[in-house]
């Protein structure tokens, strides 16, 4: 049976999440994967709406009107795949990136459209304590391993990353 | 604990800074000395009994015992951080250490790995791994009038501002040599006092004979920026992702690679 990807309805994950709102951007820290990540302002109003009550083509008309520009529901489906990718839907739904729509056509078709930013998720991991300081390199020499940059004093010397 | 608490101790002291209280013990007092120059900026010592993290310190200044190898032992709390058979290795890793430690477990500071100047009343920060040529750039900057605040951790208070962690610049002479430390008053510089408000900064890495062509970033990606450089990111996010918006909040934020840091000290200054 063909499912009516229109009508699904996302829902965001909100528990072990550490969130900050900017004018024009969500800050999000997973405490789960210990990765940060930074919505833009579009990838964020789409995540903001996920509420399990919403169906795509709703957020979608919401994001138009706000655009004040008829948008394609393509650009919803591209932020609920970053989205998912990074861990910030709960049970996502395949979006049609992986049901043989290719992505780049996707970002092609949107744009054409200047009236809202595509939307991206930028994501880093967050480091150890010991990776946020001074280390040594490879080959350098050492005493201990919490010395290294590799965290691994072999010999005298550390050994490399 | 118990068998490290049976080893005699000849001496000991506490301190406090950044709101982390700090013990440290030792097995000859002559240690204590070598020990207390080696603290992180701004401790102050304390009559405190108890303490959040407690350093034991075995070492052996003068190690020329025949045929006897002694080694040189740090401990912080239960873990071993450190044995070697020479004692300036326990004083370099003592104070890597600690230092780790007070930035990782302050309370009401955010502690970024990066190089810090200021510039007419305003900071400029540098973050960056190892070897990613912070030190470098502050010592051009320094030596071009800049104030000097810190070659290793910008420290931010709840209000966004950098405090002053004006340690010794440790200027390395090759890629895998130690790092020497200089006082930034051998290059003729200021050293600042007092909190500033961020105005830019350059996240960067040196690449030989690259251009500089910085692109300039948002502030939430700004904050990534500093996040992947933050020392409690993971043990205190929630701190981290109030103090950082508000540090960038009228900052600007470029990245980009550079080549010779004389080559940009220029740009970066008017």
């Amino acid at each position: 049976m063909k499912t009516n990807h229109r009508q699904q309805k996302p829902l965001a994950r909100k528990e072990g999440l550490v969130i900050k709102e900017l004018p024009d951007e969500l800050l999000i820290y997973d405490t789960e994967t210990d990765r940060a990540h930074c919505l833009n302002e579009t990838a964020a109003f789409v995540w903001q709406r996920c509420d399990g009550r919403k169906s795509l083509a709703e957020i979608t008309r919401e994001l138009s009107r706000k655009a004040t520009a008829k948008l394609d529901d393509k650009i919803v489906w591209l932020a609920l795949d970053q989205l998912s990718r990074n861990r910030l839907l709960i049970d996502p739904a395949p979006p049609p990136t992986r049901q043989g729509i290719n992505r780049r056509d996707m970002v092609r078709a949107l744009g054409l459209t200047a009236a809202v930013a595509v939307p991206v998720v930028a994501s880093i991991v967050a480091p150890r304590p010991a990776e946020a300081a001074s280390c040594l390199p490879g080959g350098a020499q050492c005493g201990a391993s919490v010395q290294c940059c590799s965290n691994l004093c072999n010999d005298g010397v550390c050994a490399s990353t | 604990m118990a068998k490290l608490d049976r080893l005699g101790w000849a001496d000991g002291m506490s301190f406090t800074a950044y709101g982390v209280r700090v013990g440290v013990r030792v097995n000859d007092a002559a240690i204590l000395r070598e020990l207390i120059a080696r603290l992180p900026p701004g401790s102050q010592s304390s009559s405190a009994h108890r303490v959040d993290h407690l350093y034991s310190l075995t070492g052996f200044p003068t190690n020329s015992n025949g045929k006897v190898r002694r080694f040189n032992l740090g401990y912080w709390n239960l873990l071993r951080f450190s044995r070697s058979q020479s004692f300036d290795n326990l004083l370099d890793e003592f104070e890597s250490h600690v230092q780790l430690t007070v930035a990782e477990y302050a309370t009401r500071r955010v502690f970024v790995h990066a190089g810090v100047v200021g510039w007419n009343g305003r900071a400029i920060l540098i973050p960056g791994a190892s070897y990613s040529g912070k030190t470098t750039l502050v010592e051009h900057l320094i030596r071009a009038g800049a104030t000097y605040y810190s070659d290793e951790y910008a420290v931010l208070d709840e209000r966004g501002r950098v405090h002053p962690y004006a340690r010794p610049l440790g200027i390395r002479m090759s890629e895998t040599a130690r790092a020497t430390k200089i006082r930034a008053e051998e290059f003729g510089a200021q050293v600042g006092s007092k909190p500033l408000p961020i105005d830019l900064v350059i996240s960067t890495g040196f690449k030989a004979g690259a251009r500089w062509r910085p692109r300039k970033l948002t502030r939430g990606k700004g904050v990534l920026e500093l996040l992947a450089h933050t020392v409690s990111a993971r043990s205190q996010p929630e701190l981290a992702l109030s103090v950082l918006p508000k540090a960038l909040e009228s900052a600007r934020i470029v990245k980009g690679v550079r080549g010779e840091a004389s080559e940009i000290v220029e740009l970066i200054l008017t």
